[in-house]
């Protein structure tokens, strides 16, 4: 909300310079968005006259202006669009002193300029139009300083209030919250007093009092013709507000600003009855709305009617045919209570948010509605002093409970870790409520305004804010406690720190995708999570797979000239079940192009595979019990039939390995296919963590004292023969230590159908250094198994 | 053998010594030393006889052998120094400047790592984490912390919601901050607690330099019988200096949230300009960074989740992980988070 210094001051006695404001806001909570200078703080400008408008020789959005400045004719280069000869413009010369500072002699394309015709916003003032340049009344005297033409120089705070101050919500009650909290005199704006006794015109009647608790009513006559003063417009344009000149529309807002309790004025010959009635609407009644469009209320939207219709949606805004226009002389003055709860579900339903509504969602005082009234007759009057009250009523069934809160000094200190004393408390609770009795125990009943407080709580924030934050320590009185993480959190971590140490860089992409995403990546989105309001359609639905971004980041990194791409993202994937949903932790990555992938001197980089990527997951895993791979019973979604692994922990799935379908791959504008791709399940490695340490640690096998023997055997094998069968048959071979896979060929010297394996045996006893006679030995049983179960040849 | 004749003994080991190491060579030198002071060495043997001699005499000789051997060392060195011994030849033609193979180096991603960090530094001080799901009911993202049905303190939380219905028929929504698992973690269970809880939240808001819809929170939550916003300030001071070092200083300034009061906005010296303001693009010359809000648990959330308010106290704290990352990794944009350079990940 926007706060003038100017307006506040006319609540403060002696008020605090407004240099100091700042502080003082953000001292008690009040968050300074802020502040600055308004009104015309500019110096060296004068109302000039332009007499004659050329074209800028070098330039054609450009043209040279002859200005009468009142005692010579300067020439000025301008670029707005809305000058016209004759026009009065403020004109600022050289060395004047504008919102962005002192204006310096300049020669704009070749051309001097002897001084500038100013926009608003040049001049630092709020609520004009700032599309052009500001063309000032035409009565304006030529050569006059302009500063006389607007409001004097003043300061503009934006403060953004959060719901628990609501009541701070205008000036007076910001400059009631000052005088509080820093001991400041207050004072009460001046209000007319109104006669008690005038008649009834308009009878109010509100259906159900807990949704509209108060409604106060005045009926003025006699008003056409009155037009905003000078000063309040000025004041609504620095609010940012558009005065409309009408004081009948004008003075709600100002009163608003001024008190903080939102009115409406009807024109009074336009209300059926003439009478109100504040109730619900019916249902599929209609209403058309003060901007023009046609509103079908729904059941139990609180509206404020006539004898006919709805002509308002109580505290959100009003009706269009009773709303006050420049033939209005009759009105009635509604200054009401409604409840939060109502208003804010009618401003829902509607779509329609106003200042009116903001601040009866937030909270009103309720004593303040007779005050509203008041102010806004005694405007009228001061600028219709011949205008006549008919009614003043005032529906008010029931003053509000308020609580009683027993403020108990140790509780508060106790809740703040303070050590203030009686005294100090006592002074901020008296401050708040000067009614309060010293008595103990100190029994605070919150003042009309202050709804926010309820308890002790709220007391010790009150404290804590006229004494100054800064008063609690930082001190512990905390005990130790055992900390743990979680076995997800914890195979997370281990994951994460395992996949970057192998070259893997961590991504994060969004868990928002399109429809396009899943169809590109042969997803099902009939699975998927929808979201009822989404940002846009690139963000619809929560991912069911990680594939989909890690696509796109492979795709925004090959677009900006990288050839090799490793990267991996944890994260969380949602899928739609039968009674409702379903969330998972995976850890999903990509691999491309060369590996590793900084070119080198010495060479050694080769494109990525299969292997590569099956040598991260082992190495992943390595050391991990009841680690395997295995073939998968079905095709993984999205990998490649035949080029996709399954890996298991134990008898639990972890996750599964391949090459990428090619066809999600193209889809997603990449061209080329081989992309390896792997997804682990979180949940599942997070079994597996369960436990204690020592259950997850791998357990160590003793090593031979004796020296080892190795051999190499190189076999012809049936191709269709898998390394793994030959690998498990030859395990039970005595005193084997190691068997190591390495060479495998295929090509010239190897018939059709076959491939040459060669294969490295290490053998080890626990007792005995083996002999060359007993490594022989092992080895031509070695190769009898091979021949006998795969029908392996000797390689020559 | 007596003590006399082992005296005898040792000194003609010293001499023989002497004579040898002035002869010796570069290339020999070592042989001396083994044939010395080696581990079979002469001077070893010889302290090896002590055992048969008393405990006065061992004291003594041994002594005697171990100034000696001293002795031996030091004229070693000395004649090693002079033979320009210990220097290894120069290996010639490497270029020592041409780069190693490059070993794969991957990255974590700076949020990780901040959240890393910041939950090894709050671990150190006793708590646990906890986690919760992304997909919420209504209950524990508002109505539970004290956001009842129509309190506009819900509209500065921009909502996404799912088109999917939690038990009790409400629509479920992509939680706005990590706070439901306050609930979840203190709902029915045994007091005191002490957690915090990392994670990614959501809120409908256009994305640029400073707004994304996805993000990520740190929530801190303390329960126990007299808890008080001293142990919140301390807490907060000691995870502050772990992160930003020691002379970071953490202030408090009045502020607002439904499920805490008092609730407080939590305000760190400037790390750039070291809150000594000035023209500093970061703190905007006001020497301060607000980091995180916090505050005293409310009564009405410790109701919510069974807990009587006037046996238990606690304190809570949220921290957005992109703020301190950025602060952290000198990140100016908070897209960049979500653009996966691996022009920039590489870097860390």
């Amino acid at each position: 909300m926007k706060i003038l210094y100017s307006w506040l001051r006319d609540f403060i006695e002696n008020p605090p310079p407004a240099e100091e404001l700042p502080a003082k806001f953000a001292r008690l909570g009040l968050g300074v968005e802020s502040s600055g200078r308004s009104g015309a703080a500019f110096t060296g400008v004068v109302v000039g006259r332009i007499d004659k408008i050329d074209k800028h020789p070098n330039a054609d959005k450009l043209s040279l202006v002859d200005v009468n400045d009142g005692s010579a004719t300067m020439r000025v280069v301008c670029g707005a669009k809305n000058i016209a000869v004759g026009q009065m413009i403020p004109f600022a010369r050289v060395g004047a002193v504008l919102a962005e500072g002192e204006l310096k002699k300049a020669k704009i394309r070749g051309v001097e300029s002897e001084g500038m015709i100013c926009s608003a916003g040049e001049l630092g003032l709020e609520g004009y139009d700032n599309s052009g340049i500001l063309v000032l009344d035409p009565s304006a005297p030529l050569g006059a300083d302009a500063r006389t033409l607007f409001a004097p120089p003043d300061w503009v705070f934006e403060l953004e209030i959060t719901p628990n101050l609501a009541y701070c919500l205008s000036h007076y009650a910001l400059a009631r919250e000052l005088c509080v909290f820093y001991g400041l005199k207050f004072k009460e704006p001046a209000l007319p007093e109104l006669p008690r006794a005038a008649g009834t015109v308009a009878p109010v009647a509100v259906t159900d009092p807990s949704l509209c608790p108060r409604y106060t009513a005045v009926v003025m006559r006699g008003l056409k013709g009155a037009r905003t003063p000078d000063w309040m417009a000025e004041r609504l344009r620095a609010m940012g507000s558009n005065p409309k000149g009408n004081l009948l529309i004008d003075v709600s807002n100002y009163v608003m600003y001024e008190l903080g309790q939102p009115t409406h004025c009807f024109d009074l010959a336009n209300l059926a009855g003439p009478e109100i009635k504040v109730r619900p609407a019916a249902d599929g009644e209609n209403m058309k709305a003060l901007d023009g469009s046609e509103l079908k209320l729904s059941a139990g939207t609180l509206v404020i009617a006539d004898r006919e219709k709805p002509v308002a949606l109580a505290g959100v805004m009003g009706g269009f045919y009773s709303s006050v226009a420049d033939t209005t002389d009759a009105i009635l003055i509604e200054s009401a209570s409604f409840a939060q709860s109502a208003v804010r579900a009618s401003s829902r339903k509607s779509g329609i948010k106003s200042e009116s509504s903001y601040r009866f969602e937030r909270g009103t005082d309720i004593e303040l509605t007779m005050k509203a009234a008041r102010r806004i007759a005694g405007l009228l009057l001061e600028a219709v002093p011949s205008a006549r009250i008919e009614q003043v009523s005032d529906n008010f069934p029931e003053p509000p409970r308020l609580p009683v809160v027993t403020a108990d000094p140790a509780r508060i200190n106790a809740i703040l870790g303070t050590a203030m004393t009686d005294e100090k408390i006592f002074a901020c609770l008296k401050a708040i409520q000067p009614g309060l009795s010293p008595e103990k125990p100190w029994k605070f009943t919150p003042p009309s305004y202050r709804r926010d407080i309820e308890t002790v709580q709220d007391l010790a924030e009150e404290a804590a804010r006229y004494n100054g934050y800064d008063l609690i320590p930082s001190a512990s009185s905390m005990p130790v406690m055992p900390a743990s993480s979680t076995p997800m959190a914890e195979a997370e971590a281990e994951l994460r720190g395992r996949l970057a140490a192998l070259g893997f860089s961590e991504v994060y992409n969004y868990d928002l995708v399109s429809l396009r995403d899943f169809r590109n990546c042969l997803l099902d989105e009939t699975q998927a999570v929808e979201l009822l309001n989404p940002l846009s359609s690139d963000y619809q639905y929560l991912r069911t797979s990680m594939l989909p971004g890690l696509l796109r980041t492979l795709r925004y990194n090959l677009n900006r000239g990288r050839t090799s791409v490793a990267v991996f993202e944890t994260g969380t994937v949602y899928h739609r079940t039968k009674d409702g949903k379903k969330e998972d932790r995976v850890c999903a990555g990509l691999m491309y192009g060369p590996f590793p992938e900084e070119q080198h001197w010495r060479g050694g980089s080769e494109m990525s595979d299969f292997y590569h990527l099956k040598g991260v997951m082992q190495a992943v895993f390595g050391g991990r019990r009841g680690f395997r791979f295995e073939k998968p019973k079905h095709r993984p979604a999205f990998l490649q039939e035949g080029a996709a692994l399954v890996m298991k922990l134990g008898a639990g799935e972890a996750g599964v390995l391949g090459l990428a379908d090619p066809m999600a791959v193209i889809n997603s504008d990449l061209k080329d296919t081989q992309v390896y791709y792997f997804e682990i399940s979180l949940a599942a490695l997070a079994e597996s963590w369960k436990g204690s340490f020592r259950d997850r640690v791998p357990q160590v096998r003793a090593v031979s004292a004796f020296p080892a023997a190795w051999r190499d055997l190189s076999v012809l094998v049936d191709e269709k023969r898998e390394w793994s069968e030959l690998e498990k048959d030859l395990g039970s071979l005595p005193e084997l230590a190691r068997l190591d896979l390495i060479d495998v060929y295929k090509g010239k010297g190897v018939p059709e159908g076959q491939r040459s394996l060669t294969l490295r045996f290490t053998f080890s006893s626990m007792e005995r250094t083996l002999t060359d006679a007993d490594v022989s030995s092992r080895m031509e049983k070695a190769l009898k198994k091979l021949e006998a179960s795969f029908g392996a040849k000797l390689r020559g | 053998m007596n003590a006399a004749e082992w005296k005898e003994k040792l000194s003609r080991v010293g001499e023989s010594f002497s004579s040898a190491i002035s002869g010796a060579a570069a290339d020999n030198i070592a042989e001396v030393e083994l044939q010395y002071l080696g581990r079979k060495g002469e001077l070893a043997l010889l302290l090896r006889d002590l055992g048969s001699f008393t405990i006065e005499e061992k004291k003594e000789l041994g002594r005697l052998g171990n100034e000696l051997k001293s002795r031996l060392v030091a004229a070693l060195e000395a004649r090693k120094a002079e033979l320009g011994g210990g220097k290894a030849k120069a290996a010639a033609g490497l270029d020592l400047t041409l780069s190693g193979l490059p070993f794969p180096k991957g990255s974590l991603h700076p949020i990780t790592r901040t959240m890393d960090r910041i939950t090894a530094s709050l671990m150190r001080l006793g708590f646990s984490v906890a986690e919760g799901p992304h997909l919420e009911e209504d209950h524990y993202n508002f109505e539970a912390l004290n956001f009842p049905p129509d309190h506009p303190a819900r509209d500065a939380q921009d909502t996404f919601y799912a088109a999917v219905k939690d038990g009790s028929g409400k629509d479920m929504l992509l939680r706005t901050h990590t706070s439901p698992v306050q609930i979840r973690s203190m709902k029915g269970a045994a007091l005191p607690l002490r957690v915090i809880s990392p994670g990614r939240v959501f809120r409908a808001e256009a994305v640029d330099a400073s707004h994304s819809f996805v993000f990520h929170q740190m929530e801190g939550l303390y329960v126990d019988k007299g808890v008080s916003m001293a142990d919140l300030r301390w807490t907060l001071d000691a995870f502050i200096k772990d992160l930003f070092g020691s002379s970071a200083k953490v202030r408090f300034a009045p502020s607002y949230f439904p499920f805490v009061e008092p609730g407080a906005q939590v305000e760190v010296s400037c790390v750039f300009c070291g809150g000594k303001a000035g023209k500093c693009p970061v703190c905007k010359s006001t020497g301060w960074l607000e980091m995180l809000g916090a505050g005293m648990v409310h009564p009405n959330v410790l109701k919510a989740c069974g807990h009587d308010p006037e046996k238990w106290s606690g304190f809570a704290f949220g921290a957005g992980v992109e703020r301190f990352a950025m602060l952290l990794f000198g990140i100016k944009d908070l897209r960049m988070f979500y653009e996966n350079d691996l022009r920039v990940w590489k870097q860390l």
